[in-house]
């Protein structure tokens, strides 16, 4: 008897799959978007800085890879992603934290729906908390820049807020796109 | 059957580790690249990929950025290029004041040094006016008796001689220049000491009356001899062409006259001998 098999993400278990559900993207295609997110930050997202915080379309994306394709996706999307931004001048900071936070917001795939605004959300504010936690941990011990946890902490908190922005407006886009496809 | 997933299955674990694992590495690798001052092998071969790339989105992002702007300011771009085309304008009358004044700098300079070459007083004066008839050359001065100047007084511009005057009013006076064929001054060519009488012919002058036997040539300077009206020396121009004939008793010099009578402004007339 054929079976038709789950689309395969990357590596690891395969979850059941709703009929409805659309197949995750290929990772090929989220590692482009994560080069693509890191290009974007590293050339224009100085004009999008508010109180010292910017945006993180990269931390947005591996929050998202992760509730929509598991911790396996997310966590080496969040590795590679975090890889090419300390290799554009993170020193380190970033790749541990890419990874953690993509691999955790794959633990939430299993129980809630990626597609959820509130979830997505809730879990883009915990993936920059974490993220910067991460770095600045990782900054203390390496680089040992003491003192500069209310900088680092106020700068967190006004990057929260952006990047739920962000996500909410990239969930409520991936809505629209999907509604405005013919059904099959 | 069912697979139940737990939370921390193997596999989940083997990955967690494993990310760690590498992650770890590659930022313990960044870190020890970071503060020896140097890159990682990781940091050139991102960097070569994002170079260019970063450099083709800023170029393109400014470009749109630019576009945008001059879009949104068009209204304010051609305002500042009305105001700048003004202030242009006032910047190109206010030039031409100071090429005016730097000129009539120049020839009241050249005024000031002839008066100093030659004797007696003299004093300054505008020409005011030209006699309307094209029969005459003379010209009119702001000068007259009150101010000193007399009838046959001596005119000289910075560049030579202008003329005399003919008649006299309180505030005014008429000049004869030499280029009119009424005038006729006693001079002599420097380099020869030949004599003759300088008459005008109303756009140059001739030197006639030239001793057969002196020798002429293109260039020649001719100045003035003293005579009644004239003191000695003051420049009138030099030989352009020379008319020499065997049979007759004396040569003809034609002159062009050392002072630009189209462009005279300011003058000295002599109140002294």
């Amino acid at each position: 008897m054929v079976r038709s098999s789950p689309p395969r993400v990357l590596f690891g278990p395969q979850r059941p799959v709703d009929a409805g559900a659309a197949a995750p993207p290929r990772f090929a295609l989220l590692l482009l978007l994560a080069a693509i997110a890191v290009l974007l930050q590293v050339t224009l997202a100085h004009a999008w800085t508010l109180r010292g915080a910017q945006p993180s379309l990269l931390t947005v994306l591996i929050v998202w890879t992760g509730l929509r394709c598991g911790p396996t996706t997310g966590g080496w999307l969040g590795l590679i992603g975090g890889v090419l931004e300390d290799a554009l001048g993170g020193g380190g900071a970033n790749v541990l934290g890419g990874a953690l936070v993509g691999f955790l917001s794959g633990l939430l795939s299993s129980r809630y729906f990626a597609e959820s605004l509130t979830v997505v959300i809730a879990a883009v504010a915990g993936g920059t908390i974490v993220r910067n936690a991460v770095s600045y941990i990782v900054l203390e011990i390496a680089y040992g820049d003491r003192g500069t946890y209310h900088r680092f902490a106020h700068a967190t908190a006004w990057e929260v807020l952006l990047n739920c922005a962000l996500a909410a407006i990239v969930v409520l886009a991936l809505r629209w796109w999907s509604n405005r496809r013919p059904a099959i | 059957m069912v697979a139940i997933y737990s939370f921390w299955d193997e596999r989940k674990l083997l990955v967690f580790v494993a990310l760690i694992i590498v992650a770890a590495s590659v930022s313990l690798l960044e870190i020890d690249a970071s503060r020896n001052g140097r890159q990682s092998p990781i940091d050139v071969v991102v960097g070569a990929v994002y170079t260019p790339l970063q450099a083709g989105l800023t170029r393109m992002v400014e470009a749109v950025g630019t576009g945008v702007h001059d879009v949104l300011h068009a209204g304010e771009f051609a305002a500042q290029n009305q105001a700048l085309q003004d202030k242009a304008g006032k910047l190109a009358a206010a030039n031409q004041r100071l090429q005016a004044d730097a000129a009539e700098n120049r020839e009241l300079r050249r005024l000031l040094a002839m008066k100093q070459t030659l004797p007696g007083d003299a004093v300054v004066a505008d020409i005011i006016g030209y006699v309307p008839e094209s029969t005459r050359r003379e010209v009119t001065v702001d000068r007259g008796s009150r101010d000193g100047v007399h009838r046959d007084s001596v005119v000289v511009s910075g560049d030579g001689l202008v003329g005399h005057v003919l008649s006299v009013g309180p505030h005014e006076a008429r000049v004869l220049l030499v280029i009119d064929p009424e005038s006729a001054v006693p001079a002599y060519l420097r380099r020869s000491r030949s004599w003759g009488i300088v008459t005008g012919t109303w756009l140059h002058a001739k030197m006639k009356y030239i001793d057969q036997n002196a020798t002429l040539q293109q260039g020649d300077i001719v100045v003035t001899g003293h005579g009644e009206i004239y003191p000695s020396g003051i420049l009138i121009g030099t030989v352009r062409e020379i008319d020499r004939k065997d049979n007759a008793l004396y040569q003809t010099a034609v002159l062009e006259p050392a002072v630009d009578f189209h462009s005279l402004q300011h003058v000295l007339v002599y109140t002294s001998p």
